[in-house]
């Protein structure tokens, strides 16, 4: 703008006309050295009210702007960039980051990078010096307030309290044990998971296992008491031991010869209606099995709530064997001339599969139930699943009859969750070939099982490979390899 | 990994403005603070927290506890409470977030809703005719705050399994208020039959639950 231009505008601001008669005098009044310098340094001002105007403005803006950098996890190597062109910080000349002290980490004022291992958690509020671009070099810096957080390793943060040893249903935390069964070994181990520790609570799985020498069945079962239920670590370990205890008086029974001679013949003849028929007696056998473990765990159920009705406080629940919410898993097997014959029931979520000498093959023989979400499950504790016409009880047992074997695996889910993740896992031998795997050192802790049936130190092995980390998986853990 | 959902209807219409939002921020941040401090709940809590006034946002999509950076919470002066809108968005987004359990996928743990209002639905009929809708949706509680004298816990009773009753939105009643919400979350990622709900703890002694 030149000097008339401006001086023509204010005096229209302001009203002023210059008549016809004094144009030469407003001519020389625009021309005068000290009016020009005037209107320059009118101008100039004008020019720097604006400018300071729209820095102030821009700061405001910053301010106000949300600038979100990852979360830091202490003892874990962090590096973070302020991008000024993700942040739309271009305009900024960025000197500090202000609040670091004594946490580990530094920023890096050449690539604008706060880096470094954090050696403290918390929220920390860390200010950003800076100025715009457009501001003076010396003036005073701005500052911006940058939110860092930075998490405790959850790792470090579980504790480890021990179980009430006073407590009515107290159980040992962790069993760790190894046997002959009959023509095999198992080895087995059952320990309290970290969620159940953290808090000082019982483990809730449990499991039992025999051989009966007289008529050379052998028999495993697992267990899984439900988190929700406060006194499911009761009901687990009085179904594996019902069934047992059953076993223990009717496997010499009639029917069990009736039941053995079948077997025998059908291993000759291979004939499918006699192995329907089998089916059948299997379905019925084990059937009586299941519900004498149900009708244990209620006669105990009754029996406490009449004795000790303090622990049964929970208004959501109608009956006392519900507070003994519990899954089952069992598998009768036993060795014939010609091959085993392996025998299962299953309620809930506990897988069982049986890998095959050459470790080509590995079948499921039991289905789990598993609902639409997380937990859901079905327990021996409940009678409805004895009257299911949407899973039949029928549909929950199962004969399998194969040569021979190289592992017979029952695990809860403690166990399946971390290794197998979802159902379709468990159908496919690869997956089962890298937890054999897995079992035998192929592994972050370098935990090595040897199965040998000679291994004297194997529950001690299995007990310790057990503990493998993995990430939301702190449930109570139970895995029985037969081998 | 099963993640346990949790989801965070909360009341930011002009009736929150001043102290009330404020101890809404501090107790909130506190609850996250603890929930950071529970090895169990960093490794299985995630998070998504939806405001309602005019407008229903999600402020914080749903992450996991140790991924997310809680937000200043703010009210306008004055204003509506589009209850039934913030219903309607949890709707849709716990169609899209919630993993059901599949031969192939594993299943979230059921999701979890804390609904927190200080007064009642402006959008009544959309509120009503949204309910069965959230009901049908399977979570593991629903448990309704209504804060101070001028809350409706009738209408959250419609949609809610418990209701507790707050007599001021102050600081050391939400703070409380969040204390055993951080508790109940500890227990939603445990073994239950199906179609059985979370249980809760019992709230302390400033929270009155509504029967």
């Amino acid at each position: 703008m030149t000097t008339k231009e401006y001086i023509e505008l204010l005096f229209k601001s302001k009203g002023i006309t210059v008549p016809m008669n004094l144009v030469t005098k407003f001519q020389e009044f625009v021309d005068d050295t000290s009016n020009i310098e005037s209107v320059k340094i009118i101008l100039e001002n004008q020019m720097g009210l604006l400018k300071n105007w729209k820095i102030k403005n821009r700061i405001v803006d910053i301010t106000n702007q949300q600038i979100i950098i990852p979360n830091a996890l202490m003892g874990d190597s962090y590096n973070a960039k302020i991008d000024t062109e993700k942040f739309n910080l271009k305009d900024l000349i960025i000197s500090d980051i202000e609040g670091l002290t004594d946490t580990g980490l530094k920023f890096n004022t050449a690539s604008l990078v706060i880096e470094g291992i954090p050696i403290l958690s918390g929220d920390f509020k860390l200010k950003l010096l800076y100025r715009l671009q457009d501001e003076a070099e010396d003036s005073v810096l701005n500052e911006k307030i940058i939110p860092l957080l930075v998490m405790v390793d959850p790792k470090t943060l579980w504790k480890n309290l021990p179980s009430n040893k006073d407590d009515i249903y107290w159980k040992e935390d962790n069993v760790s044990v190894s046997d002959k069964l009959g023509t095999k070994t198992i080895v087995v181990s059952s320990k309290r998971g970290r969620s159940h520790q953290n808090v000082g609570s019982f483990r809730d799985d449990d499991f039992s296992f025999k051989h009966f020498d007289s008529n050379g069945w052998s028999i495993v079962c697992v267990s899984d008491g439900a988190g929700s239920y406060s006194l499911s670590r009761k009901g687990s370990q009085i179904a594996c031991n019902a069934v047992i205890e059953y076993f223990e008086a009717n496997l010499n029974t009639e029917n069990q010869t009736n039941f053995e001679l079948k077997i025998s013949e059908y291993f000759k003849s291979k004939d499918e209606v006699l192995k329907k028929e089998i089916d059948g007696l299997t379905a019925q056998n084990l059937y009586k099995a299941v519900l004498y473990a149900h009708n244990k765990i209620k006669e105990n159920a009754d029996a406490m709530f009449k004795s000790n009705p303090v622990l049964f406080n929970n208004t959501k629940l109608k009956d006392p064997i519900d507070y003994y919410h519990s899954t089952l898993v069992f598998t009768l097997y036993k060795k014939y001339d010609l091959g085993y014959v392996l025998l299962t029931f299953s309620v809930g979520d506990c897988p069982v599969a049986v890998m095959n000498k050459e470790k080509t093959e590995t079948k499921m023989l039991n289905w789990i139930d598993v609902g639409e979400f997380g937990g859901g499950t079905r327990f021996v504790t409940q009678p409805e699943i004895f009257h299911s016409t949407q899973n039949p009880m029928v549909s929950r047992f199962s004969l399998n009859i194969v040569d021979d074997f190289s592992y017979l695996f029952l695990m809860s889910d403690g166990i399946y969750d971390p290794k197998f993740e979802v159902e379709a896992n468990l159908e496919k031998n690869e997956k089962w070939i890298e937890f054999l795997a897995d079992l035998e050192g192929k592994n972050e802790d370098n935990s090595k099982i040897d199965f040998n049936s000679e291994n004297k130190e194997i529950a001690n092995q299995l007990s310790t490979w057990m503990d493998f980390w993995s990430k939301g998986n702190h449930d109570d853990r139970t895995l029985a390899v037969i081998f | 990994m099963r993640r346990l959902p949790v989801y965070f209807l909360l009341d930011t219409s002009g009736s929150m403005y001043g102290t009330s939002i404020v101890a809404l921020n501090n107790s909130l941040s506190e609850m996250i603070g603890t929930l950071r401090q529970d090895p169990q709940a960093i490794e299985s809590v995630w998070i998504s927290i939806i405001t309602f006034d005019i407008t229903a946002k999600e402020i914080i999509p749903l992450s996991s506890l140790d991924s997310f950076q809680l937000p200043e919470i703010t009210c306008p002066r004055s204003g509506p409470t589009h209850t039934g809108e913030a219903l309607s968005l949890l709707h849709s987004k716990v169609i899209s977030d919630i993993k059901k359990g599949s031969a192939t996928e594993k299943g979230d743990w059921k999701p979890l809703l804390f609904l927190f209002t200080d007064g009642s639905p402006s959008d009544k009929k959309l509120y009503r005719d949204i309910t069965p809708q959230i009901k049908a949706l399977n979570f593991g509680i629903i448990v309704g705050c209504a804060a101070g004298a001028l809350s409706d816990d009738s209408m959250l009773k419609e949609i809610c399994d418990h209701v507790v009753h707050l007599d001021t939105a102050d600081a050391s009643t939400l703070k409380q208020f969040f204390k055993w919400v951080s508790e109940t979350i500890d227990h939603g990622n445990k073994s239950m039959g199906t179609g059985e709900k979370v249980g809760i703890p019992p709230p302390p002694t400033d929270i009155n639950l509504v029967i």
